[in-house]
């Protein structure tokens, strides 16, 4: 049996339809009118112990809402949700034991207390033992560079800083499968690299993952399998490197060059590229299929025109992918599912 | 045991946290209490009693609803209410604690810091304002479990009307309302003696009596005996009548959460 496993998930919240302005209000106390909006619908997910799956779909597209059903957060107005056999929103604490959960945009810190408090608490609620605590708090130290955190109130936490601590804290009573939300929002490089790094070394010890975010770098480093979610479906699931081989195979190289070129001709240089030209007449933008061209034959192409004085290249992102699927103009379908 | 006894010392460090702020709270109480007993003071003037109440059990009386109306008053309810409506609850509901029990040993840590409070008004009122009325140990001993009852009676009057806020999404009009049942029914605003026949009929019955009209009565020896033992039964009845009864409530609540984004 897979470790989770949801099937026919679904969830409608009943909102409230008020008209416009006061008379909208005071109608709205006599008579109810609610409107039904379906965030998951009918949602199949089984994920196998030690997989790690990015979970990715446009906002509002239900990824917060199927993570919320699948913890146990919310309760599913229609199908089922198992995790190693629990059913998580009847069996809360049973469940939670089990899980490990992060919101990147909720801490799970207590606000006024520093963070070594926060992190004694839930060793408490865990029942962690003081060997295994130490050890823990070590190895996140390791990574995370917690040591200098824990004396430090969590409100005065700068984004980077709270999310190094919370990844702590949802993870300090290793629990077998991880739900991450968004972990890597708002934070800089350094930051990033530095959750990516914790996330990898978290799944090659067993840890099942499953990971929502916006961003491609998040998603190759920690996942091999990509479920795609759009209006409340599942549009895709299978194999991150396949759609990325098929779909984000755009390259984006922004040139400025040291003396103006007409567009025309840097265009014949490159003709199975598109390019496009800038804001004055020495800077162009070059679309280039990353199977067809490498970087260095387009600038190889475009070095006898002029110098290149700067360049900058946009790496394809599972969001266009994303993005096009959503706008219509992309089928997954008929990939292996 | 362990989780529940991290949480109550979290929440006293909380309180503690933010000192100015629990200052003028029972800066604000403490004002009220003072009117109290002045209105009290001229009404009771050269040995008059209203309803069997002399001055000094009067002072007595009003100290004792000072006291259990700062009881679970200043960590909890606005604390929950907020993460409910902010949907920082989605986290409560991921640890291996029950949600109920947890927010009770919250409220308890925060009454260690209450009862502290109280202690320090109430020596200051008794200095400036003469003595008060006082029992004899039986009596006494009887009081101590009766304001203990206090505690998770209050606490579950409190939580059960927050749970409203799963379906208002709004807390203070409940805060406002429940205030008032409270503080009318409980005899905190005055003694339940002084109101209609019918009113003190139906608040004998109902737990809000339970929070200050009890351990009050109990105090001043205004019921002994059978009758005082009955009362405290009947606090802990209630207690765990809506403990339960909370129970109920927390499982249609939490069909009703919603959570939008993140």
């Amino acid at each position: 049996m897979a470790l989770v496993e949801a099937e026919g998930l679904r969830k409608v919240f009943r909102l409230p339809v008020k008209e416009p302005g006061l008379g909208g209000a005071v109608k709205h106390l006599f008579v109810r009118r609610h409107r039904d909006v379906v965030a998951v619908d009918g949602v199949n997910l089984v994920i196998e112990a030690g997989e790690a799956v990015a979970y990715v779909g446009p906002n509002g597209a239900g990824k917060s809402t199927t993570v919320k059903l699948l913890t146990g957060i919310l309760v599913p107005t229609a199908g089922r949700v198992l995790v190693d056999g629990v059913e998580p929103h009847r069996d809360r604490r049973a469940n939670a034991r089990q899980i490990g959960v992060l919101f990147g945009q909720r801490s799970q810190l207590w606000w006024d207390l520093p963070v070594r408090e926060s992190l004694a608490l839930l060793r408490d609620m865990y029942g962690l033992g003081a060997r295994e605590y130490a050890e823990r708090l070590e190895r996140f130290d390791a990574v995370l560079d917690l040591g200098d955190l824990l004396p430090v109130l969590a409100r005065k936490l700068s984004l980077g800083q709270r999310m190094r601590a919370d990844l702590a804290a949802a993870l300090l009573h290793d629990p077998r499968v991880v739900y991450l939300d968004e972990p890597t929002i708002g934070l800089d490089i350094a930051v990033k690299d530095r959750v990516r790094a914790f996330l990898r070394e978290l799944r090659a010890g067993g840890t099942t993952i499953m990971l929502t975010t916006h961003d491609l770098g998040d998603m190759e480093d920690v996942c091999e399998r990509l479920v795609v979610i759009d209006r409340g479906r599942i549009i895709y699931d299978g194999a991150l490197a396949a759609v990325k081989d098929r779909f984000a195979r755009d390259r984006r190289m922004h040139l400025v060059l040291a003396e103006p070129v007409p567009h025309a001709v840097v265009a014949a240089r490159l003709p199975r590229a598109e390019v496009v030209a800038g804001g004055t007449a020495t800077e162009f933008t070059v679309v280039f299929d990353r199977f067809g061209h490498t970087a260095g034959e387009v600038i190889a192409a475009l070095l006898p025109l002029a110098e290149v004085v700067e360049l900058r290249i946009d790496e394809p992102a599972i969001e266009d992918v994303v993005r096009k699927v959503y706008a219509g103009e992309l089928s997954l379908d008929g990939d292996p599912a | 045991m362990r989780a529940y006894a991290g949480l109550a010392r979290a929440a006293a460090r909380s309180v503690l946290t933010y000192r100015l702020n629990f200052l003028f709270g029972t800066g604000a109480l403490v004002v009220h209490l003072v009117a109290m007993l002045a209105l009290w003071s001229a009404l009771l003037d050269a040995g008059r009693s209203v309803a069997g109440f002399t001055l000094p059990e009067m002072k007595a009386y009003l100290l004792i609803a000072f006291g259990t109306g700062f009881l679970v008053s200043i960590f909890g309810d606005f604390r929950m209410a907020s993460r409910i409506h902010s949907g920082m609850v989605a986290l409560d509901l991921v640890k291996p604690v029950d949600y109920q029990a947890a927010r009770l040993a919250e409220s308890t840590g925060g009454v260690v810091a209450e009862v502290g409070a109280v202690a320090v008004v109430w020596v200051g009122v008794v200095t400036f304002a003469g003595p008060v009325a006082a029992p004899g140990w039986p009596q006494g001993l009887l009081f101590a479990v009766s304001v203990a009852a206090v505690v998770p009676l209050k606490f579950l009057v409190v939580y059960l009307s927050t749970l409203l806020c799963f379906w208002t999404q709004n807390y203070l009009g409940v805060f406002w309302a429940r205030d008032v049942v409270v503080s009318l029914f409980s005899g905190a605003l005055v003694p339940l003696a002084l109101l209609p026949g019918w009113f003190q009929a139906t608040a004998a019955v109902l737990p809000f009596a339970g929070i200050t009209s009890v351990p009050a009565l109990i105090y001043l020896g205004h019921v002994r005996g059978a009758a005082a033992l009955g009362l405290v039964g009947l606090q802990l009845a209630w207690a765990v009548v809506l403990w339960y009864a909370a129970r109920l409530a927390w499982r249609g609540a939490v069909r009703k959460l919603t959570v939008h984004g993140g």
